[in-house]
């Protein structure tokens, strides 16, 4: 019961301080995506409380679980993965063109830049 | 299809406009693209403000028109509601995106792919207007927001690239934050639609409301920070200011205004969330003044407007949050909220003329820098402008800016500064405007003719000037005086939107009033003194310091935690 | 210096996670609401036995047209951003596993194994996909997951050799992408403005016909999703030339 809620937490602030204290933009992005998977586990967990069937109806089945997290988070992960797509092709170009990944080597480099 | 649907047109024109777009691009030829270019911009945006005027009987009185999707029930469908509100946000979307989009036919960036994203977020904006759903709106506001990245990163080059990364990672991550907000919401509530949720939050214990209250907050504060009042500013600048010209007109003119009025129908939620409104105004106030003190410090042109956005947006927070305050049922609410719907019209207007002469201005010249470049004119016309317009539509802008009549900047500021007379407001935001006055005064001396000795005029190589830039600096300079010529009669119809009949105020607002005109010749003189202060020894140390300040990544998210905390703390203690 | 960030990231870390914690630490039972509605409704109203389908094309049509939406925008910006789409001439993108035959000598990882392999198994997957996609409002699964499977699939056929096919032609891919999206518009306009209560109507008398939007919807939001990513990853393996 609550450890596993403890769990999400422990991944949700992993994956935040991953994001605001890496140097590395991939591991930023690692951060993010992070933050989005433990959003999606509480979602699907705390919804599956209510019943034990998958949510497919047929004749004989009772007691499902609830159906609108699963739908919502299908959402949400699609944005996820689009997100992470977008940053990556981004973080492929500024390594491209400024030669590294680390970010504040990159801002010094682009400091002079208009 | 009847009526009850109709409302639905301005989702649907564009996205059917961008189809044909990419379906163009795919199967013909370039010269067939272009065409179907201009088509599907007639059609997506063009067609929805037409029936945007056709739906204006349907919303006086403060009226509405609201309809569950695909006509299921309202427990599980989404709800969508047109009101007076969503009105003015399409209106606005629509009419700004038109002349944006033409400069970029030659200037900017010119495949189909931009057509296409700029419709879609005209189709996005008026899903936000009209959502009455939680989970709806983060979907929309994640599109938008994609939209924006996207095309703040189409300019190809790096700088552009990496302010786009550092807004799309810090507004992504704070979207989470909003899934956390509405995922409480759903456990407290058990539904996702506004009505549904308000009704049952009244009826919960002690403790559950503060936990509402907290789910709330998380989803006020990652809107607000789309749009970038003071401490959660960090990205605007070199979002804004890197972007392509006619990118930076749309951001800077429409994706941060919309969020704002998303969040009238957010504050709705809850009676409680009232008590943080004024708290909003004096943030929103002082957002006003700081974002005035750094512009005058940039040396980068594009630099000093996104600055002067930041501070603009300021003065329509106040005027929003103290709608909020007195409350939009009220009369003196809803005239401040009109008062904040006008000022983001207007300021759509002018920082779009601003932004695309200035850009127009520095391409020409090849450096962004108001210290360096002088003698725009002569360069200009090395580019084949043969009569000065582009300077011409800068000082329209400028002067708008300044809050000059007849120019629309005067009405706006003025009916914006009328309600808040009585309090600490007025003295900051009048000494905003002061700062305003000197900064533009800064940027126009790239007019100024230069020292050096040129060549003659009439042995200048002539290139064609591209007429899409005039166009739309035309457009726009015509709208800004038209708005500021008919302020009157655009505020009355406002006003017949958002106030219902027997709460009418009785006394017309006056413009040209004796205390309004003396006040604008103060502060132009309190401009011009400023100015003279700035440009001398000790005043510019002041602001080198200032422009020296650097923020980084980390930065912004302390500012978002800090934000979080202050507002939470005042609502719950 | 150290001490500083340090500092900072500790105090935001502490006031999210005061913030975050009582939402997911809250002991309220979850709500029944909706699981009741849906257990007794959801089949009459929109004919599919799978309730998650039901909902995110049936109830919330709005929030599955924005997810397609986000998913275009994204496409493009990624396609832009790595390939510089407003020049005519794409930019030679080097790497190990390129589509183009006159490169092969120098493809590491394009090795005999992958290409008989993947082009052996392409086909299957791409059935698997379609029967994922078709199956969406029976068992699980549905536009999305099958999009997701089949835009793999093409990627197999692209990598393998022994298979000649039009599927992994980006002019192709692209058309089908356009012509899904314009047709995902068309339908969702029809069930937004046109219907009003045409489900309700139909489903008493055969569930196979007022599921016949769902499953139409389903085809195309899994053509659009599966070609989209598909010309991504040809285009990034430099394989707009290839076959």
């Amino acid at each position: 019961m609550l450890i596993e809620r403890v769990l999400i937490f422990l991944i949700f602030i992993t994956g935040f301080i991953g994001l605001i204290s890496m140097k590395n933009i991939i591991k930023k992005i690692i951060g993010l995506n992070l933050l989005n998977s433990a959003v999606v586990l509480l979602f699907i967990l705390e919804a599956s409380r209510i019943g034990d069937k998958a949510p497919i109806l047929n004749d004989k089945i009772q007691n499902i679980v609830d159906p609108i997290p699963q739908a919502l988070m299908l959402t949400a992960i699609v944005i996820g993965v689009c997100v992470t797509a977008l940053s990556l092709a981004m973080s492929v170009r500024l390594y491209k063109t400024t030669g590294s990944l680390d970010i504040t080597i990159i801002k010094e480099r682009l400091e002079n830049e208009y | 299809m009847n009526i009850d649907n109709f409302f639905l047109a301005p989702i649907f024109l564009p996205l059917l406009a961008a189809s044909i777009v990419l379906m163009s691009k795919s199967f013909f030829p370039v010269k067939l693209r272009r065409f179907c270019e201009y088509i599907g911009i007639l059609i997506g945006l063009l067609l929805p403000i037409l029936i945007v005027f056709l739906l204006y009987p349907y919303v006086i009185n403060n009226g509405s028109l609201s309809i569950v999707i695909g006509s299921y029930t309202p427990k599980i469908g989404i709800i969508y509601k047109f009101d007076s509100l969503s009105l003015v946000m399409i209106l606005l979307t629509n009419l700004l995106s038109i002349p944006a989009w033409i400069y970029s036919r030659k200037v900017g960036p010119a495949h189909s792919y931009f057509t296409a994203l700029v419709l879609i977020q005209s189709a996005t904006i008026a899903a936000i207007s009209m959502t009455s759903d939680i989970f709806n709106l983060f979907v929309c506001l994640e599109v938008m927001g994609l939209v924006a990245y996207v095309l703040i990163a189409s300019k190809q080059e790096r700088s552009a690239v990496f302010a786009a990364f550092n807004y799309m990672m810090y507004s992504s991550s704070s979207m989470v934050f909003f899934l956390l907000g509405s995922f409480g919401l759903y456990r407290l509530t058990g539904s996702l639609a506004y009505q549904e949720i308000t009704k049952t939050l009244m009826t919960l214990s002690a403790k559950e409301q503060n936990l509402a209250l907290v789910c709330l907050l998380l989803l006020i504060v990652p809107i607000l920070l789309r749009v970038a009042i003071m401490p959660l500013s960090g990205w605007l600048i070199n979002a804004h200011s890197k972007a392509p010209h006619a990118v930076s007109a749309l951001l800077s003119g429409i994706l941060i205004k919309i969020p704002l009025f998303v969040l009238v129908r957010v504050f709705s939620l809850s009676p409680v969330l009232q008590n943080l409104t004024l708290l909003l105004s004096y943030i929103g106030a002082a957002t006003a003044l700081i974002g005035v003190l750094f512009a005058l410090a940039q040396s980068d042109a594009k630099k000093l407007l996104a600055y002067h956005s930041i501070s603009q947006i300021g003065y329509i927070v106040t005027a929003w949050a103290l709608a909020l305050h007195h409350g939009i049922d009220t009369t003196i609410g809803a005239l401040l909220l009109i008062a904040a719907l006008f000022h983001s019209f207007s300021h759509a207007i002018f920082k779009g003329l601003l932004f695309l002469s200035i850009g127009t201005a520095t391409d020409a010249a090849g450096s962004r820098d108001v210290y360096k470049i002088r003698g725009v004119n002569y360069m200009l016309r090395q580019k084949g402008e043969k009569f000065p317009l582009t300077m011409i539509c800068f000082l329209i802008g400028a002067l708008s800016i300044m809050a000059i009549p007849p120019f629309n900047g005067f009405f706006s500021k003025t009916l914006l500064t009328y309600y808040v007379k009585t309090s600490i407001h007025y003295t900051i935001l009048s000494i905003a405007g002061i700062g305003t006055i000197a900064s533009f005064i800064k940027l126009s001396r790239i007019f100024l003719p230069s020292k050096e000795i040129k060549k003659p005029i009439k042995e200048l190589p002539t290139s064609k000037f591209p007429f899409s830039i005039h166009l739309s600096l035309i457009i726009l300079a015509l709208l800004s005086l038209l708005t500021g010529i008919f302020a009157q009669e655009l505020f009355g119809l406002l006003e017949n939107m958002f106030i219902s009949t027997n709460q009418r105020p009785i006394k017309a607002t006056i413009f040209f009033s004796k205390s309004n005109l003396l006040k604008t010749l103060y502060t132009v003189l309190g401009g011009i003194l400023l100015f003279i202060i700035a440009t001398n020894k000790p005043g510019s140390k002041i602001l080198h310091k200032l422009k020296s300040l650097k923020t980084d990544f980390t930065d912004q998210y302390l500012a978002f935690a800090i934000t979080i905390a202050f507002l939470s703390s005042f609502l719950l203690i | 210096m150290k001490k500083t960030s340090f500092f900072k990231i500790f105090l935001t870390t502490f006031i999210i996670s005061l913030a975050v914690l009582p939402i997911i630490l809250s002991n309220k039972s979850w709500p029944t609401l909706a699981r009741d509605y849906l257990f007794n409704q959801a089949f009459n109203e929109t004919g599919a036995s799978n309730t998650v389908s039901s909902i995110y094309l049936g109830y919330r049509l709005m929030d599955t047209l924005g997810e397609t939406l986000v998913l275009l925008v994204a496409i493009t910006g990624t396609m832009s951003i790595l390939l510089n789409l407003h020049k005519q001439t794409l930019e030679s993108v080097e790497t190990e596993s390129s589509l183009s035959p006159e490169k092969r000598p120098q493809n590491a990882l394009r090795t005999n194994l992958v290409e008989v392999v993947a082009s052996k198994l392409g086909p299957i997957i791409l059935l698997f996909g379609l029967y994922v996609m078709l199956y969406g409002h029976i068992s699980p699964g549905g536009g999305f997951q099958g999009g997701v499977i089949v835009a793999s699939a093409i990627v197999f056929l692209a990598l393998g050799t022994e298979v000649k096919t039009k599927l992994t032609n980006s002019v192709v891919l692209s058309r089908i992408e356009a012509f899904s999206f314009i047709s995902l518009i068309l339908v969702t306009t029809y069930v937004v403005f046109f219907t009003d209560g045409f489900f309700s109507s139909i489903a008493t008398d055969s569930p196979f016909v007022s599921a016949s939007i769902i499953i139409l919807l389903n085809i195309i939001i899994g053509l659009k999703v599966g070609t989209s990513l598909a010309v991504m990853i040809i285009a990034m393996m430099g394989g707009q030339h290839a076959h």
